[in-house]
């Protein structure tokens, strides 16, 4: 038997939280190094994977025993080029958001550990194939988020969590009975073994889709299940808010590739236009939305609602350019909005306030901040050249040349003006001018904020500029997708 | 001919490396962008002589691509090529660009940002670069955009203030509403041919009539925002607020032209629809004369420069229009240095009369001699007098338009250059003659007027090559046609004398006042530019940001209203359904859902009720799945 490196990838950090955990709040810089040699420790995996990775081969380093073997559950572990890019993006995010957050003060133990035991929970639901598993990761990632929005989060964080828990688990009970049904007409909750087999009625497929439908539109969101979102993101603390929208939001859309569309591929053409509706009206939405908010944290949440808009239309498309770029948005929204977030969080340590009116002209006190946010916020508005623009293109085109009723393409693709509206407005207003009341004092970034930037910055640029350095990854799980579908 | 490459490549690097740096450093490194800029030129001579004599090719004389992504068996390339077209904008390219640089040198000296200036500058000249060479669409779009992202940082350079801070905003967001366009014409071009590149799009695809029209309307849509055509060419005026050699090279010479340079690129496109081109012709006109009337009103230099140049390639577009790509590239080169020139003479004007508002100037060419001189030759360009350089290039779009038999259009071409020669007219007496109104005015340093000069130069004799560069375009440019230039040259030097008339005599004999209040509607249109601007704010701009608030209300009570009262009606008919709950669930859950209840036990401690009817919800669903499992294992 091979060296299980997934599984080391996805438990290492839970022995990283009991470990973090028993050390205790007493001996902090214990806690926050051993979190940190962890989560590195897990990234370095994850590249040792990305480095041993066969871009021309589908599913690979697969762990699979028999877990309980009366039902047919087994410990299916295994990644394609789709689950690799996310697995990289969910232990990137947390080592940066362990050294972003490194002087948290309020029970370090307990802080260290959820963001640990959420990496086991992301990690785990991007390699997980088998049903059974997959559901218990889902469920997991959502308790280190509750607690970590609940006990660390702003005034009204208890609410926020509590809509953000209930909100995401009610979506994923229809889940839960989607996988049921699943398993009792194929007798497997190996996904891969599903798609392959394939041949389930329409009728059938129709049902199961609307509920997987529910579990994964929650998570994505998709309008009008959004609500829980921007309540979720003013109240999180800066890390969870980058973990919460680079990587939980994927978890949805991951669902849909991974799961409705090889699975169920009759039912997914039969809702692509539903889909596809949804996904413009949530584009549109979500920039007006984003315009209209004087928070900085909840423009940036809102813009979310809109690009994951555009990772919907792709997958809509069932086209593989579409496809493609839906995982390109998956991944590009991850670091950039990552980079956002941070950035939003670093601006508001400082001046204390995320209201947009009250913070103005940082370009001239902070420069290296201020420069950084104008960067992250033209790779939001889909600027050529740089990783946004990839995937909503890629997603337009698909679109366009798919079965999808034109006029959505066309909402769409205003979208692209409306998220030039909001981030220039935004950028205007904070970083552009003469400084405020509340910027006057600041100091600029340190290295270290700067360190924790500068990866994402690399990321924007090296996919926004070779598209293939991602692309290669994706091309192959999306043809296969396609090819389960039965061709398209 | 890698060398090739390093011609954006050079300051695209400049850009790399000033763009990282301090502020201090960034300053004292500005000779690096000026050197990237002079190394470009020598290469971009080096590559026009290689292209020598030009004229029709199979292949480009230098082809080099690499692979962006694969997409299952398509492959997305970007690639630069270099043919004649590309090789010819090079040079335009490159010589503005570096005259422009040198000039800035002077002109920008006091700026304490003057490093960040040069590296926007850098990154701008690199991305109309590649965009002459791009041998694709895909590229030509990103360069494209990325030159949006040059206009919008360099028109907003003093963003302190507010008006440049609105202009580059209006420039980014009226250029994106083209760009839609642009974007779905690449949508529909890829569904339809499957790829971007030149050689397949242009020449191996056989193109509908209806799927040419489509692809030729939207990437028209596009050009006409990049290249400011009406009505999208609101943005271009405001765009003023820039520094004015920032203007002279991105708004006046290359990138408004880039509109201009992706109908040639896709012209057998819009050949095969027909339709387009026709459209193409009628925007062009309208332009060309709606634009002139209102640089023939207004009274900031600058404004006048730009709607000349919006003008100027509202003649670029009918010469598309009429079906002759050749002489739309040939007065975009033309132009290109007359206008770029024009704007770098209005910046030593300003400089000296510490004004841009014509009426607060006068009697400038004794005080300035040197850009007077260079200023009238750029002028006289404009208007369309022989020999200087916009007099062969628009009798070439007349000529056109004669052999087509666009008798109508030629009507109307012919009244935006009685139009443009008023208004140059009309600018020149009232900066150049007349009495002076400034104590003191000093004529530019050294470092701003070679730069000028040398333009003036090219603009004096560029137009003797006018058949020479018609051969190495492959198309022939004839010398004109003797009653068809008279014609214009007439319309032309009347088009002047009335300025003359109404502004260039001593005594007053036209009271323009009395003239303004006697035809006050004509004048309000024109001095409220046409409405337009009011009507985008009052029908778009206002109307979306109502829009907005009142989705975010909707949002707030609508949406997640429903939200919130879901979960109150769970509370209450959860509190019913306890008893139930207690003596039934829980018992059947007992061992099986021991995990989930002691997990929930924590989470119902914050909040009772709900979860408490959420935690039955689950319990059931475990209890169903087990049961489901027993069954099957059985």
């Amino acid at each position: 038997m091979q060296f299980p490196l997934l599984t080391l990838i996805v438990f290492l950090p839970l022995l990283g939280a009991v470990a973090v955990a028993l050390l205790g709040d007493k001996r902090a810089s214990a806690v926050r190094m051993t979190a940190m040699v962890v989560a590195v420790v897990d990234l370095a995996l994850v590249a040792l994977l990305v480095a041993g990775f066969d871009t021309s081969a589908g599913m690979q380093f697969a762990e699979k025993v028999p877990w309980v073997p009366q039902v047919g559950i087994t410990y299916h572990l295994s990644v394609d080029g789709m689950s690799l890019s996310m697995l990289l993006l969910s232990a990137l995010l947390t080592v940066l958001a362990i050294v972003a957050s490194w002087r948290t003060e309020k029970k370090p133990a307990l802080w260290f550990s959820m963001l640990l035991l959420l990496e086991v929970g992301m990690n785990g639901v991007f390699v997980a194939m088998d049903f059974v598993l997959f559901y218990v990761f889902w469920e997991l990632v959502l308790v280190p988020m509750y607690f970590l929005i609940g006990t660390w989060g702003g005034p009204r964080r208890e609410y926020a969590a509590i809509k953000f828990f209930l909100y995401t688990l009610l979506g994923s009970v229809f889940m839960l009975v989607g996988i049921i049904a699943l398993y009792l007409q194929t007798g497997t909750f190996d996904m891969l073994v599903m798609a392959e087999a394939g041949g389930l009625p329409a009728n059938f497929q129709w049902w199961v889709f609307a509920a997987f439908f529910l579990g994964f539109a929650v998570k994505v969101p998709v309008f009008p299940l959004h609500t829980w979102l921007p309540d979720a993101h003013v109240e999180a603390p800066t890390a969870a808010s980058v973990l919460l929208a680079g990587i939980l939001l994927k978890m949805g859309s991951y669902g849909f590739l991974r799961i409705s569309l090889p699975i169920l591929p009759d039912a997914a053409r039969e809702w692509s236009g539903f889909i596809a509706a949804l996904a413009a009206v949530s584009i549109v939405y979500g920039a007006a939305l984003a315009f209209a908010q004087t928070d900085m944290k909840k423009l940036v949440a809102y813009s979310s609602v809109s690009h994951m808009g555009f990772v919907m239309l792709g997958i809509a498309s069932l086209t593989p350019a579409g496809l493609n770029g839906a995982v390109a948005v998956m991944f590009s929204h991850g670091v950039v909005t990552g980079m956002l977030f941070f950035l939003v969080g670093m601006v508001y340590e400082r001046t204390h306030t995320r209201t947009i009116s009250e913070v103005s002209g940082l370009s001239s006190k902070v420069p290296v901040a201020a420069g950084l946010l104008a960067f992250a916020s033209f790779a939001s508005l889909g600027l050529p050249g740089l990783s946004g623009f990839v995937g909503e293109f890629l997603s337009l085109l698909g679109a366009w040349s798919s079965h999808l009723w034109p006029g959505w393409v066309i909402i769409s693709a205003a979208g692209v003006l409306l998220a030039a509206a909001y981030m220039l407005w935004l950028v205007q207003r904070v970083v552009l001018g003469t400084p405020s009341e509340a910027v006057a004092p600041i100091g600029d970034l340190t290295r270290t904020e700067v360190a924790v930037l500068m990866p994402l910055v690399a990321l924007t640029l090296i996919v926004g500029v070779y598209w293939d350095s991602l692309l290669r990854f994706t091309d192959g799980p999306v043809q296969t997708i396609l090819a389960l579908m039965g061709g398209i | 001919m890698t060398y090739v490459l390093a011609i954006p490549a050079l300051p695209a690097l400049a850009f790399a490396v000033l763009a990282p740096l301090s502020r201090a450093t960034r300053n004292r490194l500005v000779p690096l962008a000026v050197a990237a800029a002079g190394g470009s030129l020598l290469l971009s001579i080096a590559a026009f002589a290689a292209v020598w004599p030009g004229g029709y090719a199979e292949e480009p004389a230098y082809h080099a691509s690499f692979v962006l992504a694969r997409i299952g068996e398509t492959a997305l390339s970007l690639g630069f090529q270099l043919e004649p077209a590309s090789a010819v904008m090079l040079l335009v390219v490159t010589v503005v660009g570096l005259a422009v640089q040198v000039y800035s040198l002077g002109y920008m000296h006091r700026e304490d940002r003057i490093g960040w200036y040069y590296a926007v500058l850098s990154l701008f000249t690199a991305a109309m670069l590649a965009l002459v060479l791009s041998d694709n669409f895909l590229g030509l779009f990103m360069s494209w955009e990325i030159m949006g992202l040059c206009s919008f940082l360099l028109i907003g350079f003093w963003h302190e203030q507010e008006a440049p801070r609105q202009a580059s905003m209006k420039a980014f967001l009226t250029t994106r509403v083209g760009d839609i366009g642009f974007m779905l014409g690449l949508a529909v071009m890829f569904a339809e041919v499957g790829a971007f590149d030149f050689a397949t799009v242009l020449y191996a695809h056989e193109w509908s009539a209806e799927a040419a029209t489509t692809v030729a309307l939207l990437l028209l849509f596009g050009a006409m925002g990049k290249s400011a055509q009406f009505p999208l060419h609101v943005w271009l005026p405001d765009a003023m607020a820039g520094p004015t050699p920032a203007s002279a090279l991105i708004h006046a010479a290359t990138m408004v032209a880039a509109g201009v340079f992706l109908v040639v690129r896709a012209f057998p496109v819009f050949e095969a629809s027909g339709v387009a081109l026709t459209v193409t012709l009628v925007v062009g006109l309208a332009t060309a004369i709606l634009a002139g009337l209102l640089a023939a009103v207004q009274h900031d230099i600058k404004k006048v420069l730009a709607y000349s140049t919006v003008s100027q390639l509202g003649f670029m577009f009918i010469a598309l229009g009429a079906g002759n790509a050749t002489a739309g590239l040939y007065h975009l080169v033309t132009h290109a240095y007359f206008k770029s020139l024009l704007f770098l003479g209005a910046g030593v004007i300003i400089h000296a009369a510490h004004t841009q508002d014509m009426r607060q100037m006068g009697g400038l060419a004794k005080r300035l001699p040197t850009t007077s001189i260079a200023f009238g030759a750029g002028a006289l360009a404009l208007a369309g007098i022989v020999p200087f350089s916009g007099f062969w290039s628009k009798d070439e779009i007349l000529t056109v338009l004669y052999h087509e038999h666009q008798y109508v259009a030629l009507g109307f071409a012919l009244v935006a250059v009685f139009v443009t020669a008023f208004y140059v007219a009309r600018l020149w007496f009232r900066v150049f003659t007349g009495p002076t109104q400034q104590a003191e005015l000093r004529e530019g340093h050294r470092s701003m007027l070679v730069p000028m000069v040398a333009l003036a130069a090219i603009t004096a004799v560029i137009g003797f090559f006018g058949p020479v560069l018609g051969d190495y375009l492959g198309y022939k440019i004839p010398w004109p046609d003797p009653l068809l230039a008279g014609t214009s040259t007439a319309v032309a030097v009347a088009g002047m004398v009335l300025g003359w008339f109404v502004y260039g005599r001593t005594t007053q004999v036209v009271n323009t006042r009395a003239l303004k209040q006697r035809y006050a509607n004509v004048y309000g249109v024109l001095a409220n530019k046409l409405y337009l601007d009011l009507t985008y704010e009052h029908f778009l701009v206002r109307p979306y940001i109502a829009a907005t608030h009142a989705l975010g209300r909707f949002d707030a009570h609508v949406v997640d209203g429903a939200v919130n009262g879901a979960a109150k009606l769970w509370v209450r008919m959860s509190d019913a359904g306890r008893a139930f709950d207690v003596t039934v669930i829980d018992g059947l859950v007992n061992g099986t859902a021991a995990v989930v209840k002691a997990a929930g036990a924590r989470v119902r401690a914050l909040q009772s009720g709900r979860v408490r009817g959420y935690q039955t919800l689950v319990a059931g669903a475990v209890v169903l799945l087990v049961i489901f499992i027993l069954v099957k294992g059985a």
